[in-house]
């Protein structure tokens, strides 16, 4: 009676450290790796911006929270409060796509200037009047080409 | 072509032309920072927005603010995710706005250093509109109007529901905070 008393016990406590562990692994579930991930979409900086302007909640749809590769041309590069943003310009319009980077993109950038073609990777957030992209990296094919 | 688009070719082709007319009075930022804290006994949230849009008429005094509430970014997914899924209803919400007048603005250009002023309007979150009213430090330089400060937001008031699972996690009180340098745009 003892003994089986004392399985239970240690049954139970078993299945509560590895719920605990699946609980903690959850709340630290880390956001996906950018630069290793492979890109859902692969557009031109002048396809996803129709598709925008066209129809913005029909685009929010397939573009927002995705994983997107967008090859574009340069139009600025700024460093403001130690984030490096690089704007893809929008050769039939007013608007743009603002791609902010993250940190580990930074020494890559310093390599780039305006008008030159970019492949950027990275999340889309949506449109206000420009396209919102976050957590952007460069994609290395960047370089392989000089 | 449609009659939708030649109506948005009406709009920016009259935007252009008022920014020409106005261009010395009108203050544009797209990299405006906004973000929100919540303090509670069991965790500190905070998210940041750094894709801030924001509008400001010098003659009038008038500001509109834009962002997406996609582009605030947390510490943790599960934070990011459980807002945007759950609280906010971002995919039915992709937005927030303020809109509203800087008071007095106007008064303000002869004076030099940072000055507080009084904002009023409207904010509208996940789909609810409710008046604030808040003091902000703005500061006049050539070309340049900085805006910054913080206010306080009932969580309830935008009818934000909070599971009761993690109800302790999150303060019923919310603290944004903005910074918002825009630069004169020709």
């Amino acid at each position: 009676m003892k003994t089986r008393n004392f399985k239970i016990l240690l049954i139970g406590l078993i299945l509560i450290i590895i719920s605990l562990f699946f609980i903690i692994n959850l709340y630290n579930k880390p956001f996906i790796d950018i630069k290793k991930s492979n890109p859902k979409i692969e557009i031109t900086a002048q396809e996803i911006l129709n598709d925008y302007q066209a129809d913005e909640s029909l685009a929010n749809e397939k573009y927002v929270d995705n994983l997107i590769q967008i090859k574009g041309e340069i139009a600025d590069i700024s460093f403001d409060n130690g984030i490096s943003i690089i704007t893809l310009k929008d050769t039939s319009g007013f608007s743009s796509i603002i791609c902010h980077m993250l940190p580990e993109a930074n020494l890559n950038i310093l390599k780039l200037k305006k008008e030159n073609q970019v492949l950027i990777k990275g999340v889309c957030t949506g449109y206000l009047i420009d396209i919102m992209m976050v957590r952007c990296v460069l994609n290395n094919d960047n370089f392989d080409e000089k | 072509m449609t009659i939708l688009m030649k109506n948005k070719i009406i709009i920016l082709l009259l935007l252009l032309i008022s920014s020409q007319l106005f261009s010395q009075e009108r203050y544009l930022t797209k990299e405006g920072y906004i973000s929100f804290f919540s303090h509670s006994l069991v965790e500190d949230i905070k998210a940041d927005n750094y894709q801030v849009l924001s509008v400001i008429d010098k003659k009038t005094g008038e500001i509109a603010i834009q962002l997406l509430m996609k582009s605030f970014m947390f510490k943790k997914a599960l934070m990011q995710e459980h807002f945007n899924q759950s609280y906010v209803e971002s995919y039915k919400y992709p937005k927030a706005t303020f809109k509203g007048f800087i008071l007095n603005l106007k008064e303000l250009d002869n004076k030099n250093g940072t000055v507080a002023v009084e904002i009023k309007g409207i904010l509208s979150i996940h789909g609810k509109e409710k008046e604030i009213s808040t003091m902000a430090n703005v500061q006049i330089l050539k070309d340049q109007i900085n805006l910054s400060g913080h206010f306080m937001v009932e969580v309830a008031d935008f009818d934000i529901k909070i599971p009761i699972v993690v109800r302790n996690n999150i303060a019923k009180t919310i603290k944004i905070t903005f910074d918002l340098q825009h630069k004169s745009y020709k």
